[in-house]
């Protein structure tokens, strides 16, 4: 807890925080409303619209989830940003020097990176809320899909987990976000895709981001799935734990280099 | 007299490049310990080691008889190359994490803004300040809490001559009121006027140390010719008081005790019955004596 109060008076006073943190809180809700309203569609006007606008309970956590796996992206860039600002700052060494040790400075980031994403799981469940009783004018099959929230607790850890990682590694700010953004977006489409069309099973899902994208897919993906009944061979279940195993080799990851490397 | 500090053999190397070759020390308590060396002597690297920033490839060090390093931290106050803070961030804001993490309470920011005459300042943030602000911000960060050591690197680097002074007073003050102070510093004038203890460095290795009035103690050097020059280093090299005698072009180089004068060299040769045709004497200062050691 120590170590997040002095966490927190690190970014109270840090624009940049606010409005990243701003801007996801307002632009979240606001695309949702777009997309459930059918102003923001996929395809002609007045003609086939590829974007769910189901918001009533249950369907609300799925496509609320889907889209929340995409703002999060903004967390995980201000995660590298708050962590390369050390280095930049050398604010690091200055920690240790005035009595951290180095686990100690690295376990304030990873609380943080776990606090914001309660913080945004719990977000997302409230806005949830908010679109599912309005949509569906009732409470009911609210928890039948429930563990779509969880989900998105799983997926937000991972993507600011890996932030911090990329962040702890490459150190530079400009280097350590193009490198997250060209990753999550192409580098790992290419490596997935080519897994994939070689290998039986989709084990290609099951690189870093995308075991935790699997858990939230766009959300007319599941109809198309049941419709042409192609059942995805991969449960849930294994991409939620292949999803947290990766942030087990995150934290190991980014433990090690903080151990060996000197600062 | 305890020591705050002892290095063991501390060794350090950036790929192929031996940074620190088994350094040892120690620093006695309530000692102005001065590390000297050339740029590129590996003095950063030591201050860097002790205070964990880097991580030494063999050796040990132990603070205050073996506390726990992080902890022994918390009870020094360091100041390495360039003032680190949040760049957005105020005087005020910046030093309430730094008295955070050091666990030393929030009343003596007042304090210590006010020594290093930031007070008016405190509410501005880092990144508008002068270089002289910030490291005198950074003194203030370093005396948070009342460290019992400080470890300063270069401190008056990049300082003008009031702001050289300032510093050397500043730790004269801070050393009568019982902190030790460990000082890397290339500057001999530096070190030689506020240091009492020293160690030398030398492309990572340990050349000398100890008090800094027998380390750096200026040695005379007396230079004698003679028509028979074998006979003279003869007599020489037999001479009491007499440490060492080197012949170079043409002129024999006599390192003697202190009490050693120029009359006695001439009497001596006398009575061995050689006549002097040179006799000089040379005052060798601290400078020579510290390229000799260093080059």
């Amino acid at each position: 807890m120590k170590l997040l109060s002095i966490e927190w008076l690190k970014i109270k006073r840090y624009r940049t925080f606010w409005v990243l943190a701003g801007l996801f809180l307002l632009l979240l809700p606001l695309w949702n409303y777009e997309v459930a309203s059918g102003f923001i569609k996929l395809g002609g006007k007045g003609g086939v619209n590829f974007l769910s606008t189901a918001y009533s309970f249950p369907q609300v956590w799925g496509n609320m989830g889907f889209w929340g796996s995409i703002f999060i992206m903004f967390i995980s860039i201000l995660v590298i940003i708050l962590t390369t600002n050390e280095y930049t700052f050398r604010t690091n060494r200055q920690n240790v020097i005035d009595g951290w040790d180095r686990m100690q400075f690295f376990h304030a980031k990873v609380m943080l990176v776990v606090l914001l994403s309660v913080a945004a799981t719990v977000y997302l469940f409230i806005l949830g809320m908010v679109f599912g009783s309005g949509y569906s004018g009732s409470f009911s099959g609210l928890f039948s899909e429930i563990q779509q929230v969880g989900y998105f607790f799983i997926l937000s850890l991972n993507y600011l987990g890996f932030g911090l990682f990329l962040a702890i590694w490459i150190r530079k700010s400009g280097l350590a976000i193009g490198l997250f953004l060209l990753y999550s977006l192409i580098i790992e489409n290419i490596v997935k895709g080519t897994i994939n069309h070689y290998s039986d099973m989709p084990v290609g899902n099951l690189m870093p981001l995308q075991a935790s994208d699997e858990l939230l897919p766009f959300p007319l993906m599941q109809m198309a799935k049941s419709i042409l009944g192609g059942e995805s061979t991969i449960s849930m279940t294994t991409y939620a734990l292949v999803a947290t195993g990766w942030c087990a080799v995150y934290y190991f990851g980014a433990r090690a280099i903080l151990l060996r490397n000197d600062w | 007299m305890p020591s705050v500090l002892s290095i063991q053999n501390i060794s350090k190397s950036y790929g192929p490049i031996q940074a620190l070759k088994g350094v040892s020390f120690d620093v006695p308590e309530g000692s102005v310990f001065g590390v000297l060396g050339p740029n590129g002597s590996g003095k950063t690297t030591l201050l860097g080691i002790i205070l964990d920033v880097l991580v030494a490839n063999g050796g040990t060090y132990s603070w205050f008889g073996g506390m726990q390093p992080n902890e022994a931290r918390k009870r020094i106050g360091s100041l390495l190359e360039t003032p680190n803070f949040y760049h957005y961030l105020s005087a005020f804001d910046n030093l309430e994490i730094t008295a955070a993490i050091r666990e030393s309470g929030l009343g003596d920011r007042t304090r210590v803004l006010q020594q290093v005459g930031l007070y008016e300042r405190r509410d501005s943030k880092f990144q508008t300040f002068s270089l002289g602000m910030k490291q005198r911000l950074a003194i203030g960060a370093a005396r948070l809490g009342g460290p019992k050591v400080l470890v300063l690197d270069e401190p008056t680097n990049g300082l003008d001559p009031a702001g050289i002074a300032e510093i050397r007073e500043l730790i004269r003050a801070m050393n009568k009121a019982g902190i030790t102070i460990i000082i890397a510093s290339h500057l001999l004038d530096e070190i030689e006027k506020v240091c009492t203890h020293v160690a030398i460095l030398k492309k990572g290795d340990l050349l000398l140390q100890g008090p800094v009035n027998e380390v750096l103690r200026s040695e005379d050097q007396v230079e004698v010719r003679a028509a028979d020059m074998a006979a003279l280093e003869q007599a020489m090299q037999q001479m009491p008081g007499v440490k060492k005698v080197r012949l170079t072009e043409g002129t024999l180089q006599l390192t003697c005790d202190d009490n050693v004068t120029t009359m006695q060299v001439n009497q001596y040769c006398i009575s061995k019955g050689i006549t002097l045709s040179h006799l000089l004497l040379k005052k060798k200062s601290l400078e020579t004596k510290f390229m000799e050691l260093t080059v």
